[in-house]
């Protein structure tokens, strides 16, 4: 088992500085211009650049709640993104196994919703979980019970590890 | 994967509660740490914790079950 590392490379990253009163601009790092070569205004300011990284660190966690793992994979993170992926993945498994109650939007009280959000944060495997129990849910026995936790288990762990997906996308220690 | 596969699954209440330990712990494990001897700690440990409150709270309720 080796280090894990993503791939951003903080060093090379384009520091900013904030003159006073005004908005933060990106220091330029580059050569400076050659005699006599025309200079061209930088078309990406540090809002755009910060709005920028804002939306694919949003996209990868979106990414990470429709397939489990994905946002993880997407920065490299390849064990973390095979561990969520299997855990996520047995998980719903399992818990469709035992019959365990995947919720519907047609909840008739607040538990039967709070049990569909959950059962959604598995991403596409809520279709999975479907998919297995042609039989419905049986929660007569203790066995569905416990599937009705493994499932809901699986979606709000799934949505801990796509929030964790996008917190290392935004640069956060993750 | 038919019905009858789906059906054959059983799980006592232990090796279900085995189960959620194990996967929990792996997924904190990995996901709260980044250094391999880290994650293995982090993992025994929390599966140990999780083995020893729900062990002790089913003791707990042992009176009360009855």
């Amino acid at each position: 088992m080796t280090e894990e590392t993503d791939d951003r490379n903080l060093e090379n990253a384009k520091p900013t500085v904030e003159p006073l009163g005004g908005e933060a601009v990106a220091v330029r790092s580059e050569a400076p211009p050659a005699p006599g070569a025309e200079i061209s205004p930088s078309p990406h300011t540090a809002a755009q650049d910060e709005f920028r990284n804002e939306s694919r660190a949003f996209a990868t966690g979106v990414a990470g709640w429709l397939l489990p793992g994905l946002g993880h994979a997407l920065q490299r993170m390849w064990g973390r993104a095979s561990v969520v992926f299997l855990a996520v993945g047995s998980l719903v498994y399992t818990g469709a196994s035992m019959r365990g109650n995947v919720f519907t939007s047609t909840g008739t009280d607040a538990f039967d919703y709070l049990g569909y959000v959950a059962d959604l944060g598995t991403g596409c495997f809520y279709f999975l979980a479907r998919s297995i129990e042609k039989n419905g849910a049986d929660v007569s026995h203790a066995g569905g019970d416990y599937g009705t936790r493994f499932l809901a288990t699986a979606g709000v762990l799934n949505l801990l590890a796509a929030l964790h997906a996008y917190e290392a996308a935004r640069g956060r220690k993750a | 994967m038919g019905a009858a596969m789906v059906n054959a699954m059983a799980l006592s209440h232990f090796q279900a509660f085995l189960l959620f330990a194990a996967v929990i712990s792996v997924s904190f494990g990995f996901l709260g740490r980044r250094r391999p001897n880290d994650r293995l700690k982090y993992i025994l440990w929390s599966f140990f914790l999780f083995l020893l409150v729900g062990i002790g709270i089913g003791w707990v309720m042992y009176p009360f079950s009855r």
